[in-house]
C-alpha cells in the first residue's frame, strides 16, 4: 500500500499518515500549506503543525490517533478554524486531524426530532437542510455560517438564542468518539437525555477536543416556532439598557434571544459591510427577540416597549418586516469581524456575570480600557450575562499584544470578582489557562485533570490547553488577594 | 536574477518593495488590514468547499499574502498554488463582516508570481499567445473566428468529431469544443459606428463589444443594440476599443493590463456611459484604477472612467425601459454571474427585468450567486476543480425549467458545458437576449395584426 503514496519528504511518519488517509490530496505538508493552519480564530499564539490530514471517516481517524498515540506524536482534532480561544492551534507541533472532509449530514428523524450528522457538518447547513419541512437546529453561535458541529461540541458552544433553548450540550443526544489510544466508543447510543452510568455526554462535550475525537453526532432538532418578532432598543445610557434587560426577565418574560451592543460595538457594526443605521451617540443598543405561538408575542412585545420606555428609552420599536429583522440580525451577528473596520487586530473575551452586575462590570470595563490604553468594544448575550469585551490593538505596534492580553484578563478577573466566571462559550484554549485560577482552587482543577488523564493517559491529544500550567496557581492566587 | 528580469519587463526594479514582494505593485497591505481572521468567509468559498483546506479560502489565502508581506513566505510555487487556484469570484467580499477585498489581493500577488516565475514551455507559450497575439487584436480574434467558423459550417467539426480525431485534446479541451457557440458575424464589423434609435433619443451611450464577445456572442451584443435603441438610445460603438484585460489581470499579466486599460480608457474618453454586456469585463473596467498605483495622472483619468461604466440589466433598470407587451411563455431561473452580483452588486436589475416580459416564470435557483467555475480562462486552466464547481452548481439548477438566464459570456459557456455534462436540457441565454426576443415577438405580432387588417 504505501509504494503507492509518492510523496517528497523524508519525514517517515508523513509518509505513514499519508499511507492512512489515501495518498497526498489528504496531508498537507508542506510549509506554504502548514502555515495556514499556524492559528485559528484566536491569532494571537501561533505555531506550526508538523501536518494536517484529512480523514473520510471513523476508521481513517481511529487508525491516524493509533498511530500518532503509538508513536508518541502529539494530535488534534479542528473544525473549520473559527474557535476563539485558541483550542486548535498547534503549540506543540501536532499533526492536525481536520474533520472538514466528514461534512455528510447522516440522517433526520423527524418523527423523534433527531438528526446524525458527521462533525465537519456546518451548524447553519443543518436548519437550513430540514427547514423546509419546519424544523430547525437551535444553538446559533455567530460563526454558524461557518463553523462545523463538532466543533461546537468540542467548545460547547453558545450563541445569541441559547438564553431561552441552551447551548450545545443541550443539544446532543449522542456521540461516536475516537478515544486517544485508537478506540471507538459511542455514547448517547439511544439517544434519550438521562442514560444509565456516569454522564459521558456531558464531560465530552465542552472538553474542548482534550478527551477525544468526535466522529458521529447525534442532535435534538426543534420545531420552528409559530411566530417570531425582534424589538430594537436604543438608550442614552447603559445603565437604562441593564436595567431594561434585568426588568424584562423579571416580568417573565423569556426572550429568545437578548443582545446588546455598546458605544465602541455600534462605531464598528456600522463602519463594516452591514451597518442599519444605529444613532452614533447612544451608548447601547438592544436587540430583544421573542418567539412562540403567534397569540402570545403581541402582548410580550407590547410589555417589551412598555419595560422599555420605563427605563428612560430613546427609541424602541419592532421590526417592520422579515427583511428588516434580518439586517438587524446580520449586522449583530457579524460584530466581531466588523472589529476589523475600526482596529488591526483584536481579541475577544468571554465573561459571565449575574444579569444585575452589568452596569458595574462596565464600568470596571471602561476602567481597564482607560488603564491599558487600548480600546474596547462590549457585545453581548445581555440576557445571561455573557458578554464579549473586544479588546482593539495592533500588533504591529510592540507591546500592544501584550498590553491586550493583560487588559483581557483584568476583564476576566473582574467579572470573577463579582461572582461570575471566565468563559460562556468560547472555551479556555490556551488562551484563557490561567484565568482558570480565578474560578477554582487547586482540588478543582485537579479533580478535573484526572478525568483527563483516564481519557488521555499520555497527553498527546491537544495538549497544553483547557488547564493551566501546575505551579503558577500559588502567584494567581497571592493576586487575587491582593 | 530578480532585477534582471524586472528590467526585462521595463518596470523600475524595486523601487517599492514589500518584505519578500520584490516588483512594484505589489498586494495592498490596507487592502488586508481589515482581516482579523474570523473565518466568515470559508463557506463562501467555492474551492473551500471542494477541498477543505485553509490555505485554498479567502482567509487562507489572505494570510499567506500577508506572509509573504511579512518576509515568512517567499513567493513560489508553493506560494503559487493557492494564489491561482482562487476563482476570483469575490463571494467571500460579499460574505466579509469588513469586505475585504479578497479579489483585488489574489490579483496583486498574481502580478508578483507571475514576475518571479514567468511560465514556460506550452503553458507559456499558450498564455502568449492568447492573451497577447490574440485578445488584444480585434482583427486577429475574427480571423480565428472565421476560421472556427469555417471549422464549424464546411463539415471539418463532423469529421473531427466522427473520426476521433477530437480525442488527441485533453478531457476538459474536448468538452469546451463540444458547446462552442456558434460564430456568428461580429456587430463591429457589421454596424455603423452609430446606431440611431429609431424614436426620439433621449441618451446617447457608447458600447463596450468585447473581444470574444464579437466573435463568439455577437447575437448578444446585437441583442443588446437592439433593446438600447428600442429605448431611446443612440449607441456607438467607439473603434480603438480593445479587450478589457479582466483575463491578463487575472493570469497576473498586469502591464499588459495596464496596456489594454489606457488604449481603453482613451477610446471612451468622449462616451457618457459605457455599456458593458459581460460582467466580467464590467467588474474589471470599474475597478481599472486599481492598476494605475504608480501612475497618478492615470489613475485619475482611471476613475472618471470607472464613473462611466454600466452593466447593460443596470443601466435599463435606471433609465427605463418599455415592458415588452408580448408573451414569452416559458419557465426560467436566473443565475448571478460573479463579477455581476459580487463584482458590482447588481442583483435585482436583471429579475426585474425578466419578470417584466409577460408570460416568463421564474423559478428560484438556490445558491444563485454561487461561481460556475468558468471564472474567465480558469476552467482551462484548473479543469479539475472547476469541473467539481460546475457539478454543485448544475445541482442547484431546478428542475423543470426550460431556460438558464445570466449576464456573463464566460458563464454561459460554462453552464452550457455543465447542462451538456450532467444530462440536463436547460437552454442558456443572456438577460437582454430574452428582452430582445420578446421585443422582437411583440413587433412581429403588430406586423402580423397588420398583415390582418
Amino acid at each position: 500500500m504505501m509504494s503507492v503514496i509518492r510523496i517528497n519528504t523524508t519525514d517517515k511518519h508523513i509518509i505513514h499518515l499519508a499511507a492512512i488517509v489515501g495518498g497526498t490530496k489528504s496531508i498537507l505538508y508542506k510549509k506554504a500549506d502548514l502555515l495556514a493552519y499556524d492559528c485559528d480564530g484566536f491569532t494571537i499564539h501561533k505555531h506550526l503543525p508538523r501536518a494536517v490530514v484529512f480523514p473520510k471517516n471513523t476508521e481513517e481517524v481511529s487508525k491516524l490517533v493509533k498511530y500518532c498515540s503509538e508513536h508518541g506524536l502529539p494530535f488534534l482534532a479542528r473544525g473549520a478554524g473559527t474557535g476563539l480561544s485558541g483550542g486548535a492551534i498547534p503549540v506543540n507541533g501536532e499533526v492536525i486531524i481536520s474533520m472538514v472532509r466528514m461534512k455528510k449530514l447522516i440522517s433526520v428523524d423527524l418523527e423523534n426530532r433527531r438528526a446524525v450528522v458527521e462533525p465537519g457538518f456546518v451548524n447553519l447547513k443543518l436548519t437550513n437542510s430540514i427547514s423546509d419541512r419546519g424544523y430547525y437546529y437551535a444553538p446559533d453561535p455567530s460563526s454558524q455560517y461557518c463553523c462545523t458541529i463538532g466543533g461546537n461540541v468540542a467548545e460547547n458552544a453558545g450563541g445569541a438564542h441559547c438564553l431561552k433553548y441552551g447551548v450545545t450540550t443541550n443539544h446532543i443526544l449522542g456521540l461516536e468518539v475516537v478515544l486517544p489510544n485508537g478506540d471507538i466508543i459511542e455514547i448517547g447510543r439511544y439517544g434519550v437525555l438521562d442514560e444509565p452510568g456516569y454522564d459521558l455526554l456531558g464531560v465530552l462535550t465542552g472538553s474542548e477536543g482534550t478527551l477525544g475525537i468526535v466522529t458521529k453526532i447525534t442532535v435534538r432538532i426543534l420545531k420552528n416556532p409559530e411566530g417570531k418578532q425582534t424589538v430594537l432598543a436604543y438608550f442614552d445610557k447603559v445603565e437604562d439598557g441593564s436595567q431594561a434587560v434585568s426588568d424584562i426577565i423579571s416580568a417573565g418574560i423569556v426572550p429568545a434571544a437578548l443582545e446588546m451592543m455598546d458605544k465602541t460595538a455600534i462605531e464598528a457594526v456600522e463602519a463594516a459591510a452591514f451597518p442599519v443605521g444605529h444613532p452614533k451617540d447612544i451608548e447601547a443598543v438592544l436587540l430583544i427577540e421573542v418567539d412562540g405561538i403567534t397569540a402570545g408575542i403581541e402582548e410580550q412585545i407590547n410589555q417589551i416597549l412598555e419595560v422599555c420606555k420605563k427605563s428612560n428609552v430613546r427609541e424602541v420599536r419592532a421590526a417592520k418586516d422579515e427583511e428588516e429583522r434580518g439586517r438587524w440580525w446580520a449586522n449583530r451577528k457579524t460584530g466581531f469581524g466588523a472589529m476589523g473596520a475600526i482596529s488591526p487586530d483584536y481579541l475577544v473575551q468571554d465573561g459571565v456575570i449575574p444579569r444585575s452586575k452589568l452596569p458595574e462590570i462596565l464600568r470596571k470595563i471602561a476602567q481597564i480600557s482607560e488603564e491599558s490604553g487600548l480600546r474596547i468594544a462590549n457585545i453581548f448575550h445581555a440576557g445571561d450575562g455573557n458578554l464579549h469585551p473586544l479588546v482593539l490593538f495592533d500588533a504591529r505596534k510592540p507591546g500592544e499584544i501584550e498590553r491586550a492580553l493583560e487588559a483581557g484578563s483584568a476583564c476576566l478577573k473582574a467579572c470573577a470578582e463579582v461572582g461570575g466566571t471566565i468563559t460562556g462559550e468560547h472555551g479556555v484554549g490556551i488562551e484563557k489557562r490561567e484565568e482558570m485560577w480565578f474560578v477554582f482552587k487547586e482540588e478543582e482543577i485537579l479533580a478535573q485533570t484526572n478525568i483527563r488523564e483516564v481519557f488521555n493517559p499520555d497527553n498527546l491529544l491537544n495538549a497544553g490547553k483547557l488547564f493551566p500550567t501546575p505551579g503558577r496557581c500559588v502567584e494567581i492566587k497571592k493576586e487575587m488577594k491582593v | 536574477m530578480s532585477v534582471k528580469e524586472s528590467e526585462l519587463n521595463q518596470e523600475p526594479p524595486c523601487t517599492s518593495s514589500l518584505g519578500n514582494y520584490l516588483w512594484s505593485d505589489p498586494p495592498q497591505e490596507k487592502k488586508w488590514a481589515d482581516c482579523v481572521h474570523c473565518g466568515m468567509c470559508l463557506e463562501s468559498c467555492p474551492t473551500y468547499e471542494q477541498s477543505g483546506e485553509e490555505q485554498h479560502s479567502p482567509r487562507g489565502r489572505v494570510y499567506l499574502i500577508k506572509a509573504v508581506a511579512e518576509g515568512k513566505l517567499n513567493v513560489d510555487e508553493h506560494f503559487a498554488d493557492p494564489v491561482f487556484s482562487c476563482l476570483d469570484c469575490r463571494a467571500c467580499t460579499t460574505a466579509c463582516p469588513v469586505d475585504v477585498d479578497v479579489g483585488g489581493l489574489i490579483e496583486e500577488a498574481r502580478g508578483q508570481i507571475r514576475q518571479a516565475i514567468p511560465l514556460k514551455g506550452w503553458k507559456g507559450a499558450v498564455n502568449k499567445f492568447f492573451l497577447h497575439g490574440v485578445f488584444p487584436h480585434p482583427n486577429r480574434l475574427h480571423t480565428l473566428g472565421d476560421l472556427l467558423r469555417f471549422y464549424q459550417k464546411s463539415g471539418l467539426q463532423n469529421v473531427v468529431r466522427k473520426t476521433k480525431l477530437i480525442n488527441i485534446m485533453p478531457q476538459h479541451l474536448m468538452e469546451l469544443e463540444s458547446i462552442m457557440p456558434e460564430v456568428k458575424g461580429s456587430v463591429r464589423k457589421n454596424n455603423p459606428s452609430v446606431i440611431k434609435t429609431k424614436g426620439e433619443t433621449k441618451n446617447e451611450v457608447s458600447l463596450l463589444t468585447g473581444c470574444v464577445m464579437d466573435v463568439f456572442f455577437s447575437d448578444i451584443n446585437q441583442s443588446t443594440i437592439n433593446v438600447l435603441t428600442r429605448n431611446g438610445n443612440d449607441v456607438s460603438i467607439p473603434e480603438n476599443q480593445t479587450c478589457c484585460g479582466a483575463l491578463h489581470v487575472h493570469a497576473g499579466d498586469r502591464e499588459m493590463g495596464r496596456k489594454l486599460a489606457k488604449q481603453n480608457i482613451i477610446a471612451f474618453e468622449d462616451a457618457d456611459k459605457v455599456i458593458v454586456n459581460a460582467a466580467g469585463c464590467g467588474c474589471m473596467m470599474k475597478e481599472y484604477s486599481e492598476l494605475f498605483r504608480d501612475e497618478p495622472e492615470w489613475e485619475e483619468r482611471a476613475k472618471v472612467f470607472e464613473e462611466k461604466v454600466v452593466d447593460i440589466s443596470k443601466y435599463l433598470y435606471d433609465t427605463g425601459y418599455e415592458k415588452p407587451k408580448a408573451m414569452i411563455n416559458t419557465r426560467i431561473t436566473y443565475h448571478d454571474a460573479c463579477h455581476l452580483a459580487h463584482g458590482q452588486g447588481v442583483r435585482k436589475e436583471p429579475r426585474d427585468i425578466l419578470l417584466d416580459i409577460p408570460g416568463v416564470e421564474m423559478v428560484h435557483m438556490p445558491n444563485a450567486d454561487r461561481c460556475c467555475g468558468s471564472a474567465g480562462i480558469y476552467n482551462i486552466t484548473n479543469p479539475e476543480m472547476a469541473d467539481a464547481v460546475l457539478k454543485s452548481k448544475m445541482k442547484n439548477v431546478p428542475e423543470g425549467v426550460e431556460m438558464i438566464s445570466m449576464g456573463n459570456p464566460g458563464c454561459m459557456m460554462q453552464m452550457a458545458l455543465g447542462v451538456q455534462k450532467y444530462g440536463r436540457n436547460q437552454k442558456i441565454v443572456h438577460t437582454v437576449q430574452l428582452l430582445d426576443w420578446a421585443y422582437q415577438k411583440e413587433e412581429g405580432d403588430s406586423n402580423d395584426v397588420s398583415h390582418k387588417n
